[in-house]
């Protein structure tokens, strides 16, 4: 497997490529994307905590990860321009799960990132974090369920939409969105 | 215990992680957009994109703003003589202090303790908003803010603390007011109005009891208002508080006005946070070309 | 029907109040000006303490409980004129210099590892005075010439206790070891100490005994005619 991380040092905060590189390795590993190429690139210059991720087809080889982030996604937002290891992995296990989903199939008829409205958006993350969880990696519950229910509305509907798809495995496209859309229905 | 408290040593558990205005001011990352190209908005509204972390994120500095505003607020009722405290005056002269310039009258300090209840009320309603929304206590950086409008100055720190600290608080309340409302939050919004009708309150006092200690003496006035412009600049954080649609928290002018803020008075702290706003661009460009040149020399 | 012009007794058959009491104006103010002394001393330093304390639960405590005892201080100010005393600030005293000192030590506690020793003080020397002070007031004042003390005090009797209880809970969770005990104990000895020189919150009598066992009141069951 081939991580790349650029750049490979930072000027604006304090951050590790290399420990980037590992978090990066070991999430390509357990989530099985060994076979394509990832690359992280990482806007120091802007403290937002943005991620994208995108497959492309390059230099013959077929679906290359390419992940942008906005260096705040890493940060240990206690001691600012520090990275946090529990950020970083939080941040790329989201975009390498959403990057897996639409390898692995299932996802065929998802919008493109920037096409996705926000409550699909959100149900998809809520996905991606549940997934992270079982994977071992900590992260705060309630945090995303306020995401999700600012997406679909303060409802017991809303809630018990987002309990299915953080538990769920092996969703489709069509199955999540469906769920996405009946929630913000009710 | 001290008269006056170092705002370095305001105790925390080992979950926060203080830092000042100036480590805030030196980092050379900016939200401001790169290349020129500025995002038109930054208002803290729910159709934002990272909605409700922003959300979490000022949640939490109200928390520790709160905090902040309830040590200030006891250390208001602690710091300064009551006028007419003959034991106290009497303490103060065995300490070498007779001046007696620090006193103040026995109606206010009875406001600042009632202060310190609501800012205690608050610090619990963050807390639970916090909960609420995802957050953990001490997982952002703490501004220590309170070191600006900390004077030693009774008169001075009423203006630094209720008109502008207080104030600010107005602006950040009224946009979370909104953001809640708009999300259907059904928790934020009536929170948020709540601690408003308390902030408001608190802003009249200083409002109040600036006009009624400085009534015979305009000089001193004069000074207390200068301060409070000072203080008003530095709370706006390098434009995150202003008219403008680039800054995530909005002016709130009619609860100004409710908090005894004349129309001058709120077109000056409009101006200051717009200035404030202009000047952090300013400094952002500069410190990141300066981090463009030392990568570069590299 | 019953008669409305059918002469009554004024008071009830079951209202037993009764018109002696064991202070005359002139003690009565007095007594009042030393509480709201210490009431003002109370809340000073809770509010002073709000910043030096680590533990956010006490730290929220404490800003609470200043508000209540500033109400105090407040309620028994506005008394004083209502008790022939047109300068408050002139009553406004501790009751003797032993106070003084005692509000001194009580204070002097202020680094962050200390929440036990100003806790200890306040909980446990100054309020309890507090309540042996007003409780001895309540019930030995003039149930009927002085009933607006006794409002006052049951208000603030209600507060004190509230409030006792909360800072004694606090302590009690805060107290783990045998030293943390030991600490506690020092500290509460040294307190008292001065506080049994002061008599309690109004001086010699505050809970109507002196140190030789003399009630320090007068007659308490004066006929009135
Ligand atoms: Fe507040
Ligand atoms: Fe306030």
């Amino acid at each position: 497997m081939t991580i790349t991380v650029t750049p490979q040092t930072f000027s604006y905060v304090s951050f590790d490529a290399d420990l980037i590189g590992r978090v990066a390795q070991s999430l390509v590993g357990a989530l099985g994307l060994e076979d394509h190429p990832v690359s992280i690139e990482v806007d120091e210059t802007t403290p937002l905590a943005r991620s994208s991720v995108a497959l492309s087809d390059d230099m013959g080889v077929v679906d290359n990860i390419s992940i942008r982030v906005e260096s705040g996604a890493f940060e240990d937002t206690r001691r600012p321009r520090q990275q946090s290891e529990n950020a970083t992995a939080t941040t790329l296990g989201r975009v390498l799960l959403r990057a897996r989903d639409r390898l692995l199939g299932g996802f065929g008829e998802a919008p493109p990132d920037d096409e996705l409205s926000l409550a699909q958006m959100a149900a998809w993350e809520t996905y991606c974090v549940g997934r992270l969880v079982r994977l071992g990696i900590e992260v705060n519950q309630q945090r995303w369920r306020y995401n999700f229910r600012n997406r679909h509305g303060f409802s017991d509907a809303a809630d018990a939409a987002f309990d299915r798809i953080w538990a769920g495995d092996g969703l489709t496209w069509g199955e999540l969105d469906e769920i996405s859309r009946a929630a913000s229905a009710t | 215990m001290r008269k006056f408290f170092p705002v370095e040593e305001l105790a925390r558990d080992g979950r926060f992680n203080q830092i000042t205005m100036k480590d805030r001011m030196a980092d050379p990352r900016t939200v401001l957009g790169k290349d020129g190209v500025r995002p038109s908005s930054n208002r803290l509204v729910p159709s934002r994109p990272d909605a409700s972390t922003a959300a979490r994120v000022l949640m939490h500095g109200i928390f520790v703003g709160e905090i902040q505003a309830l040590e200030g607020a006891g250390r208001t009722c602690h710091d300064f003589r009551t006028a007419g405290d003959q034991a106290r005056r009497a303490q103060d002269a065995a300490a070498g202090d007779d001046s007696g310039a620090d006193a103040v009258p026995f109606a206010l300090k009875l406001d600042m303790a009632r202060q310190a209840w609501d800012e205690a009320r608050h610090v619990e309603i963050s807390v639970k908003l916090s909960d609420w929304m995802g957050g953990e206590i001490g997982e952002i950086a703490e501004n220590t803010v309170l070191q600006a409008a900390c004077s030693t100055d009774p008169v001075l720190r009423l203006a630094g603390v209720n008109r502008a600290l207080e104030g600010l608080a107005i602006d950040v309340f009224t946009t979370m007011k909104e953001f809640g409302d708009l999300a259907g939050d059904p928790f934020l919004e009536f929170c948020e109005d709540w601690m408003l009708a308390d902030e408001v309150t608190h802003v009249k006092m200083g409002s109040d009891w600036l006009r009624k200690v400085t009534e015979n003496d305009p000089e001193r006035r004069k000074k207390a208002l200068e301060f409070q412009g000072i203080v008003d600049k530095l709370f706006s954080y390098g434009g995150t508080r202003s008219d403008s649609e680039e800054s995530p928290i909005g002016l709130a002018r009619r609860f100004r006005e409710l908090a005894g803020f004349t129309d001058s008075e709120v077109e000056d702290i409009a101006e200051v946070s717009l200035a404030a706003l202009n000047e952090r661009k300013d400094a952002v460009a500069r410190l990141q070309a300066e981090a463009a040149s030392q990568f570069a020399g590299r | 029907m019953a008669d409305p012009y059918k002469p009554r007794a004024p008071f009830a058959p079951w209202d037993r109040r009764e018109l002696p009491g064991s202070f005359d104006v002139e003690d009565s103010a007095r007594r009042v000006g030393n509480y709201k002394w210490a009431e003002m001393k109370l809340f000073e330093a809770l509010g002073g303490w709000v910043a030096t304390v680590p533990e956010l639960d006490v730290k929220m405590r404490l800003g609470t409980h200043c508000y209540k005892h500033a109400w105090h201080a407040d309620l028994w100010h506005k008394r004083l004129p209502e008790l022939r005393e047109m300068n408050p600030d002139r009553l406004t005293q501790p009751a003797n210099d032993a106070m003084v000192r005692f509000v001194e030590a009580m204070t002097e506690p202020e680094a962050p590892d200390q929440t036990i020793e100003k806790l200890v003080g306040v909980y446990r020397v100054f309020i309890p005075r507090f309540i042996a002070a007003y409780t001895f007031h309540k019930n030995n004042t003039s149930q009927i010439t002085d009933a607006p003390t006794i409002r006052s005090i049951n208000f603030i009797l209600q507060d004190e206790f509230d409030d006792w209880r909360d800072g004694e809970m606090i302590l009690q969770s805060l107290i783990e070891t045998p030293d943390d005990v030991e600490r506690a104990a020092r500290h509460q000895a040294r307190l008292e100490a001065i506080m049994v020189e002061a008599g309690g919150i109004a001086g010699p009598g505050s809970i109507g005994m002196t140190s030789t066992g003399a009630s320090a009141n007068g007659p308490q069951n004066g006929s009135a005619a």
